[in-house]
């Protein structure tokens, strides 16, 4: 990849949105290049199960296409990196458009790229061409999973058809579906039920309210959660809207859990309805507003690196194990519930002062590793950034 | 509305209060790493005495003789009353000072301001400045706010408080002043708040801390 120049604060803001969208466009090219790699590999996997004298062969370009898919994710780390630090991704800076009446370029949660931000004011547009991507998404995804698995039903395809639409791969490309299982077995045999998962944990942690949500009813409420917070004459109603639990588990995209007076964590599920957590934020209880949701960022420090540590979490949890991965999460994420009390395991005070950040933080890293017995996995131990161990 | 403690600055014995102790302590401050300089502040209070209309008649024992109106830097339009006998407290509009000057019945008999310089450092904002008695412009104080913006809740903030004292006090102490930051003791269960941050909560710190303000003053002129 050639080398980039930063587009230090010192560059005009022109050049900062022109280099944003040109990383932004590199960034999309490197997610297609991705999809094309793992429908080779897909391809290689097929061919080699029905000719088995070609198998070497597959097995040759397989090697080859995970070391362009490696390299590809690595250049698509360093340029999410350069986007990151750009505020290019993060709603709640939107502020950085310093003069100029120019903005940094804003990937909405719903993966459409904003230009300027003035654009979103414009009623509907963003959720016209949401709709409208997604809709496309859906047919390539349809024409490509008929392409590769003939094999499997066509009312297996409406079944898929009539859920909620699902929104085209966003932190790392997934194969979601095993062609080697009867496409009729329920998901309930393999993995516990969302409703389960979240009676367990709301036992486990009697602390924290759990509440569900489809992803336009969460939008909403952000929303509102902006104006009641505002309205500071009032005291705050407690637990508002205790456990809006969905009627129906198959539409949930959002899971909000509240420790009143610590945290509100947002941890986003994909695809809707599944148990498979997608991205997690922590913010302050006192917060609102349309940031709020589960790739936004809080505006405090403390809550800030809470976030950033809990998604090396979540990756964790997925990589060892995926079936558990969201009660692991959503126990992991109970356990702040003393993020404020809890001295540091390593130098027992509560509040430290990071050098390199120059901050007082709290402890804010929890480790997450599991156990080899999955029983009395408490997540107890708390470390400043200073204190804790290298990855942990 | 995020929480906040208000210290005042105790004068060691015998020593008395100068600009010189604003100074240094706006220099504890700036020298912690990550600090920075985010404005001026300004809130006023004024002591109210009820003027009885009739001369001759005792005043009503149910109503407060004396009454403190606070103006708050961060809410411009509001004015609160704390009445500490009865141990209550109002939120208005400002515009109830006008009001209070037309009825006359109860008249202000002096005044405070504090101002001073506001810093950010981090997740907290400090406020230092002093206690300035109007009309002459004596420095009555020195005094603290600091406020942790990530909670709401008292009870949750306490601790994150405590260290964050300590870690001040350690501060001043080994910058050698003259003296040392008392942080305000209030019990809000006995004005009727709860354990979500207010400007009533804001209110009655600031009524408290410029009673002790005053008081260690008086003690040391």
């Amino acid at each position: 990849m050639e080398p980039q120049q930063q587009a230090g604060s010192g560059d005009a803001p022109p050049k900062q949105v022109a280099q944003a969208m040109d990383r932004l466009g590199r960034a999309a090219r490197l997610i297609a290049e991705i999809r094309l790699g793992a429908d080779r590999i897909l391809e290689a996997l097929l061919v080699s199960n029905e000719n088995p004298r070609l198998s070497e062969k597959a097995a040759e370009l397989t090697l080859g296409e995970e070391d362009a898919m490696r390299r590809h994710f690595l250049d698509l780390r360093t340029v999410g990196k350069q986007l990151e630090d750009s505020g290019v991704l993060s709603g709640a800076l939107r502020s950085r458009g310093n003069s100029w009446g120019l903005h940094m370029p804003l990937v909405c949660p719903d993966g459409a790229v904003v230009a300027y931000a003035w654009k979103r004011q414009l009623a509907g547009q963003a959720g016209a061409s949401a709709v409208d991507r997604a809709r496309l998404a859906l047919k390539a995804f349809s024409d490509q999973k008929r392409r590769i698995f003939p094999q499997l039903e066509d009312d297996q395809l409406n079944r898929s058809n009539n859920d909620t639409i699902k929104f085209p791969p966003t932190k790392r490309p997934r194969l979601s579906h095993r062609p080697t299982q009867s496409p009729n077995i329920d998901s309930t045999e393999q993995k516990p039920m969302l409703a389960d998962i979240l009676k367990s944990i709301q036992t486990e942690a009697p602390g924290v309210t759990i509440s569900t949500y489809q992803r336009l009813e969460w939008s909403k409420r952000a929303e509102s959660l902006a104006s009641t917070m505002n309205d500071s004459s009032l005291e705050q109603p407690k637990e508002q809207i205790l456990s809006n639990l969905s009627a129906s588990f198959n539409e949930v995209a959002v899971i909000e859990l509240v420790a009143s007076g610590v945290f509100r964590v947002l941890v986003s599920l994909h695809p809707a309805g599944s148990t498979d957590p997608d991205a997690v934020a922590f913010f302050s209880p006192n917060e609102g507003g349309s940031y709020l949701h589960s790739r936004g960022m809080s505006v405090h420090h403390v809550f800030k690196h809470v976030t950033e540590y809990a998604d090396k979490a979540l990756q964790y949890f997925q990589s060892s194990d995926p079936n558990k991965a969201l009660s692991h999460l959503l126990s992991w994420i109970c356990s702040h519930q003393s993020l404020f009390t809890k001295n540091c395991s390593k130098c027992s005070k509560l509040l430290a002062m990071d050098k390199s950040l120059a901050l007082l933080l709290p402890p804010v890293h929890r480790p997450y590793l599991l156990n080899s017995k999955d029983h009395d996995q408490d997540f107890a131990t708390a470390y400043h950034i200073g204190c804790s161990s290298y990855d942990v | 509305m995020t929480v906040k403690w208000l210290m005042h600055f105790q004068p060691n014995q015998g020593t008395t209060l100068t600009s010189q102790v604003m100074a240094e302590a706006c220099a504890v401050a700036e020298s912690f790493p990550g600090v920075s300089r985010d404005g001026r502040w300004r809130s006023s209070m004024t002591f109210y005495r009820a003027v009885p209309r009739d001369q001759s008649l005792p005043a009503p024992s149910d109503l407060p003789r004396d009454l403190i109106g606070i103006s708050l830097h961060d809410l411009p339009n509001e004015y609160l009353f704390v009445m500490r006998s009865q141990r209550l407290i109002l939120r208005a509009h400002s515009s109830v000072q006008t009001v209070m000057d037309k009825l006359q019945s109860y008249k202000g008999r002096f005044f405070i301001n504090f101002e001073g310089l506001q810093y950010k450092w981090g997740d907290f904002k400090l406020r230092i400045g002093k206690c300035l008695y109007n009309p002459n412009e004596a420095l009555r104080g020195i005094v603290m706010e600091v406020e942790y913006l990530p909670l709401s809740s008292i009870d949750k903030s306490q601790r994150v408080m405590e260290e964050f004292y300590e870690i001040w006090r350690e501060a001043v102490a080994s910058k050698l002043l003259a003296g040392q930051f008392i942080n305000t003791e209030v019990n809000f269960v006995e004005y009727g708040l709860g354990d979500s941050y207010t400007p009533q909560h804001t209110a009655v710190l600031y009524g408290m801390c410029v009673v002790q303000v005053i008081a260690s003053s008086n003690k040391n002129q």
